[in-house]
């Protein structure tokens, strides 16, 4: 097994013996599956770095999950859009100078606001999180500390359903994840 | 135009129109029976369930209308008989012009069974009179919103024996079967980023599929289970994939700079429906499982997504439609894609914000989400009747459901 193979295979471990301990066992009945963190790393390809995806671009998340968000101001969408707003430029530059400045991998979350449906806000979500992450590069920062999440309009920053919520919702969130 | 197709399209067109007299074709398919339920014999609180159940079931069939047994084309009559080593159920429907004894049958299971042995009579009895495949056996996954996480669950196409899947307190979504019935792909977020799941629901084992850069979602398997398509984002944008059942042999099928998501494949396995924003707006598009050049379906509504193609049987009277959620007016409604005219024809339209629908194995129901005063929870549609029956509500929230076999 090579290096990198190797290493992968231990972040892939490690995110699966953090998440196991987080994780709630339920106790119903039939395919409950929490048993599937064991089952998870039998699968053919996981364990050996091939086949079904390579977490080698992912930060370690310990157990708690991501941070909060809230270190850095949201950047807001138009309805049905993902294009970066000029009145968003400043915001997006901020998060450009701390990464210069500062160690860390930086996650880039993107939500939408409830009208939509969901999958379809799930692909948008990642467009505007991709956006960011792209305008980020272009103002200097460095493309392989960055990672894109997207949680389509499951995660809305105001529960509100109005426009003033739904502003507030169509937007990215900046976490930096320390390692 | 083949009649089948001429059919479909009539069905469709006409329920928002209201005018089915207008098709002969439609009232064929249309037409219920009426059905007197008289009751069972024996065991009065065993009966009584067994007769609450499968009145139930025939209602939902959308192939008879309950009428008072004195006026009833078809008859029921039967027994019940019930103790600790289990139940026996015995049913006769009789044909009451005639005369003439349509079904004649014993079930029996144990007393935990009871709705499973009963919604088999259900089945047995449509298909008996009908000729076509029953619903009342099948199984509906979704999305269960309680206690600020998204589990999935499973349950009973009537919404009863609901059993939870996932225990993740994490975002568990978007699942979808395996044809067999045996396995449920879903989008988890349990390692904090958005992969694509499989659990097999007999040994309750799950393992992750797809776990690439970015978005993993929309996971679908083929018709024959030997493929599942899906929207992954790793290459620079969410795009659509192929991939086989271990999660290997990985193919890009769309190169755009737009979204493509929600892959559905086509009845007979060779193509994919899916939603792309290439136009500037969400709309179905379709390409070749192996790729190449994509063509574009739904021109109206100018929004489009959430398109799920149904498989009816082989002998059905009902042919492949391909359903959609349509915004309109600000509100979601399901609609029905008309093959070759781009136009989506509304079936659950009713002011409400109907999304998600997903399609019996039958090909004439579908299970769809209705939101209102933003509360979501399950509904089935019989789009022949244009039907719409509310599924008992759930704690929380109940949404994208998927209808298994």
């Amino acid at each position: 097994m090579s290096q990198k193979l190797l290493a992968r295979t231990i972040l892939i471990g490690f995110i699966t013996a953090v998440m196991s301990t987080g994780c709630h066992h339920g106790n119903g009945a039939g395919a409950n599956g929490d048993g599937g963190t064991g089952s998870e790393s039998s699968v053919p390809g996981i364990g050996s770095g091939g086949g079904p995806g390579d977490l080698s671009g992912r930060p370690m998340v310990g157990a708690g999950g991501l941070p909060s968000e809230g270190q850095f101001a949201a950047v807001l969408f138009d309805y049905d859009s993902a294009r970066i707003r000029p009145s968003e430029e400043s915001k997006l530059e901020a998060v450009a100078a701390y990464l210069k400045a500062n160690p860390g991998k930086l996650v880039v979350e993107g939500h939408c606001d409830e009208r939509g449906t969901a999958e379809y806000n799930r692909a948008l979500g990642e467009r505007r999180a991709i956006a960011a992450r792209d305008e980020l590069v272009k103002l200097g920062a460095d493309t392989s500390r960055m990672t894109t999440i997207s949680y389509g309009k499951d995660r809305p920053a105001d529960p509100g359903h109005d426009e003033t919520a739904w502003a507030k919702n169509r937007r990215c969130e900046f976490v930096v994840v320390n390692q | 135009m083949t009649t089948g197709t001429a059919r479909a399209i009539a069905v469709s067109v006409l329920l928002c129109g209201g005018a089915f007299r207008a098709n002969a074709q439609v009232e064929v398919i249309k037409g219920k029976h009426s059905f007197g339920v008289s009751g069972f014999t024996g065991d009065a609180a065993i009966a009584g369930q067994v007769t609450d159940v499968l009145k139930n079931d025939l209602r939902l069939s959308g192939y008879f209308s309950l009428a008072p047994v004195s006026s009833a084309e078809y008859v029921q009559s039967g027994s019940v008989r019930g103790d600790h080593n289990g139940i026996v159920v015995e049913c006769i429907v009789m044909q009451q012009a005639t005369k003439k004894v349509a079904l004649s049958k014993a079930y029996q299971g144990s007393a935990q069974d009871l709705r499973r042995v009963v919604h088999k009579l259900s089945d047995d009895i449509v298909q008996t009179l009908s000729g076509q495949r029953g619903i009342a056996q099948t199984k509906v996954a979704f999305v269960w919103t309680h206690n600020g996480a998204k589990e999935l669950a499973v349950m009973d196409y009537d919404g009863y024996n609901v059993h939870q899947l996932t225990y993740d307190r994490s975002i568990s979504v978007r699942p979808r079967w395996s044809p067999d019935g045996r396995k449920i792909v879903y989008t988890s977020y349990k390692n904090v980023f958005p992969d694509v799941l499989e659990v097999d629901l007999y040994t309750g084992q799950r393992r992750r599929l797809a776990s690439y850069p970015g978005l993993n979602t929309g996971a679908v398997f083929s018709p024959d289970g030997l493929s599942i398509a899906l929207t992954l984002s790793k290459d620079g944008n969410p795009e659509l994939y192929t991939m086989n059942v271990q999660g290997g042999d990985l193919r890009r099928l769309t190169h755009t700079r737009a979204g493509e998501s929600s892959p559905t494949w086509s009845p007979d396995g060779q193509a994919i429906a899916y939603v792309s924003d290439e136009s500037g707006v969400p709309q179905i598009w379709q390409i070749s499982k192996d790729g190449g050049a994509a063509s574009r379906l739904t021109v109206s509504p100018s929004y489009n997504t959430e398109p799920d193609w149904s498989r009816p049987p082989a002998n059905s009277d009902m042919k492949p439609m391909l359903a959609v959620t349509s915004r309109v007016g600000g509100k979601f409604q399901i609609g029905v894609y008309e093959k070759g005219s781009g136009v989506v024809s509304p079936v659950a339209a009713d002011g409400a914000d109907n999304e998600d629908p997903s399609w019996a194995p039958d090909g004439r129901h579908l299970v769809f989400t209705k939101t209102q005063h933003w509360r979501p929870q399950l509904y089935l549609l019989d789009v022949v009747t244009g039907e719409q029956v509310q599924l008992p509500a759930v704690e929380g929230g109940a949404s994208e459901p998927a209808w298994g076999s």
